[in-house]
């Protein structure tokens, strides 16, 4: 994040509260949601500015997450602006109508905040339910730290209900790590977000479910109708990238930041090694890059604020003619040995002129991705880059996967 | 309707003040319960009613296929479990818009006691202001006939079939009224195809009480295909489903119930089972089952009418006009 203008409304909070600010700054007609740790604080503090008058919304304080999606789903085909927050459990809930939305092309915005979902007592971080969702048909972007949440929040208004976009998004943040950290976040004044939407109103309007108007909605028919309307999703989606760049410029015009769109980059034109990461771990790494930059090592870090569509013209630009790239999942793509942004990217490796690749899994069930475990990671890294046999896929906080044999 | 003498025309038909917004020839089975209630609906509150409604035997002919369509009303077609939560939605819209409208959330039993009972529940709790109408055909008939939580006992279907360890369904029905009148929501009521004016004055009832919330009403609704009926007797097996109070006509303002028709010498349940095949393998041992069933669900609504009818209500309820 690179600031041109000096921040003038600094408050201190969580993540949490900053989707929370952020949805109200948006100015959403119904928001639906159900309580889920480490959600559950976003609808606390919405259902506050309800009570106090601040938010001007319909509140439904639905019976599960399965009709917080739904309620929304139908609130924006009706023409609202709309908002619902969930995580782990809670979006696998929700699956079915989470799949319909994308189906409808309903310019949903949600917020999941990112938990895992092996059974009930593991309580923890890590994006595994980001990744089961991934092919749902939704744009998905991930945030750092808790301004990204605030702004990214904004920006997926933008991204969602722009007339050649009409796709739902998730805004996804690190449970436990950002949802519950407390940090500086500048708070836009209410006439700037204004400012920043009102775009939107001066677009041709969707069609929108009415009464008494002759329309049926959610049928994707057979055959040729089907195939269109999901052939026009997925170029809706393919634009969705361009868009979102110039929405980032836009937006760093308006409120003075910018984090480069699709993908940022850090410290990457020199760099002969990159690491790829995504969400609250980029701060850590970033400032190891910083350290190890001080020692002669040259490494660079790009992030993926854009996980749906995958960003990959944006990758093998950022990456190509690198030695050696390692890339750091948050979760597991159970049947490949290596995390899944690490087997997506890997189908680019022909494109990246010789860069080779290899995967960490760090970061789930609440480990923290310390200091010492991105060093690490730039180690092998560098060994890569110097032609030294590595292990293809390290889990970088359980030493005893690498060397033992479980069952 | 205006060919006929003014002395012949029946009650139900000065209700009809609408157009029939549904094609003449439309891909339901013949004596189908559910598209009289369907052509119905939109005749008595207007074409201007928002329909909801989910993967059923209403969905082919409400949804339509690509570009073409069977009717000329605003349709959702949604998902069984989220159905409630879908009309939640666009009244919530709706209401913030300052948009005027009638939300009719269409379901099946199959939907609305099975399924999709959880954010139909949820959303009388809230006292969302909209119309769920259930049409009952004891199953899930667009899959083929298996048995829901409303199929009656005895009764066979695909997945309670007649074998030799089995007869039909071995376990009672659910009564999905009775169910939603205990939430207090401002009107729930049955009603059936047999007695259409009865319907009728139901339906503008709870349009004019969805001003108030939600609204839920239990509609009788026969599948000759699915339970082996002549079609021919669609209207007949609902008379006697009244006649034998198997299936009793009621409403209910904020949970209080009154009975819009009293049977004064109700007729043994098997008048109304042997108008189908559903029931045909039934033994007398299991036609007292049935009764005692039937009779104890009458009994448990005649207590709770009267029960109303000498309880006094607290004001907060009686006056129950918020909605969440």
């Amino acid at each position: 994040m690179n600031t041109t203008t000096a921040p003038k409304r600094i408050k201190v909070i969580t993540g949490n509260a900053a989707a929370a600010i952020a949805a109200k700054l948006a100015r959403p007609d119904v928001v639906a949601a159900y309580p889920i740790t480490p959600q559950t604080e976003v609808i606390e503090q919405i259902s506050t500015f309800h009570a106090s008058g601040e938010m001007d919304c319909e509140l439904i304080t639905v019976e599960g997450e399965n009709s917080a999606m739904n309620a929304v789903m139908a609130a924006s085909l009706a023409g609202g602006r709309v908002f619902t927050a969930s995580s782990s459990w809670g979006l696998v809930f929700m699956y079915d109508a989470v799949l319909a939305v994308a189906g409808a092309r309903a310019p949903v915005v949600m917020v999941n905040v990112n938990r895992e979902t092996p059974g009930i007592i593991a309580v923890s971080s890590g994006q595994q339910d980001m990744i089961s969702t991934r092919d749902a048909g939704w744009i998905f972007l991930i945030a750092e730290d808790c301004q990204e949440v605030l702004d990214l929040v904004l920006q997926a208004y933008r991204l969602a209900e722009d007339y050649d976009i009409q796709l739902p998004v998730m805004v996804h943040y690190d449970g436990f790590f950002l949802s519950y950290l407390s940090e500086g976040v500048d708070i836009p004044e209410q006439e700037t977000v204004d400012r920043f939407l009102s775009v939107l109103k001066d677009q041709p309007k969707r069609t929108v479910l009415t009464p008494g108007r002759k329309l049926g909605v959610g049928s994707h028919g057979i055959l040729g109708g089907y195939m269109e309307l999901r052939h026009k999703h997925v170029t809706a989606m393919e634009r969705s990238k361009a868009k979102f760049e110039e929405i980032d410029r836009e937006f760093d015009g308006i409120f003075g930041r910018t984090y480069g769109g699709q993908v940022e980059e850090y410290r990457t034109d020199d760099a002969d090694m990159v690491l790829v990461g995504s969400g609250s771990m980029c701060g850590t790494i970033k400032s190891v890059i910083d350290d190890q930059r001080e020692k002669g090592v040259r490494i660079g870090l790009v992030k993926i604020r854009m996980y749906r569509p995958f960003p990959h013209q944006a990758l093998v630009a950022a990456l190509k003619g690198k030695k050696a790239i390692g890339v750091v999942d948050r979760s597991l793509a159970f049947g490949f040995d290596g995390g899944p942004i690490y087997t997506e990217l890997k189908a680019f490796e022909t494109r990246l002129d010789g860069a080779q690749l290899i995967s960490f899994i760090d970061g789930i069930a609440n480990t923290d991705i310390t200091k010492t475990n991105v060093e690490k990671m730039i180690r092998m890294t560098g060994d890569l880059a110097d032609g030294k046999d590595v292990p293809e896929v390290t889990w970088v906080s359980y030493p005893d996967a690498n060397t033992k044999g479980e069952k | 309707m205006a060919e006929k003498k003014k002395g012949r025309l029946t009650k139900v038909l000065d209700y009809l003040k609408h157009d029939d917004p549904f094609s003449k020839g439309v891909a339901f089975c013949p004596g189908c319960g559910l598209e009289l209630l369907l052509r119905f609906i939109p005749r008595v509150l207007g074409n201007d009613i928002v329909i909801t409604g989910t993967p059923s035997c209403s969905a082919p002919v409400l949804l339509g296929q690509n570009n073409q369509s069977w009717h000329t009303l605003s349709y959702f077609g949604t998902l069984m479990t989220g159905a409630a939560a879908n009309a939640t939605g666009l009244v919530r819209y709706y209401r913030k818009a300052g948009i005027d409208n009638t939300v009719v959330c269409f379901n099946g039993d199959g939907t609305a006691n099975d399924i999709g009972f959880g954010n139909l529940s949820g959303a009388a709790e809230r006292n969302e202001p909209f119309i769920y109408i259930c049409y009952d055909n004891e199953g899930y008939m667009n899959t083929g006939i298996q048995k829901s939580g409303t199929t009656p006992f005895g009764a066979t279907t695909t997945t309670t079939p007649y074998g030799t360890v089995s007869r039909g369904k071995n376990l009672r029905r659910m009564n999905l009224g009775l169910k939603m009148a205990m939430n207090k929501i401002p009107y729930t009521a049955t009603a059936t195809l047999s007695d259409l004016d009865d319907l009728a004055r139901k339906l503008l009832k709870a349009k004019e009480a969805k001003e108030r919330g939600f609204c839920f009403l239990h509609v009788f609704a026969p599948c000759p295909t699915g339970w082996g009926a002549d079609p021919a007797d669609t209207i007949e097996i609902c008379r006697q489903a009244v006649k034998t109070n198997y299936f009793p006509l009621w409403e209910a303002e904020n949970g209080r119930i009154r009975m819009t028709k009293t049977v004064k010498k109700p007729k043994p349940v098997n008048t109304y089972t042997k108008l189908m095949k559903k029931f045909n393998h039934m033994t007398e041992a299991d036609h007292v089952i049935l009764q005692d069933d039937v009779d104890y669900e009458y009994c448990l609504l005649g207590g709770l009418s009267v029960l109303e009818a000498e309880c006094q209500l607290p004001v907060s309820v009686k006056d129950q006009g918020e909605t969440s």
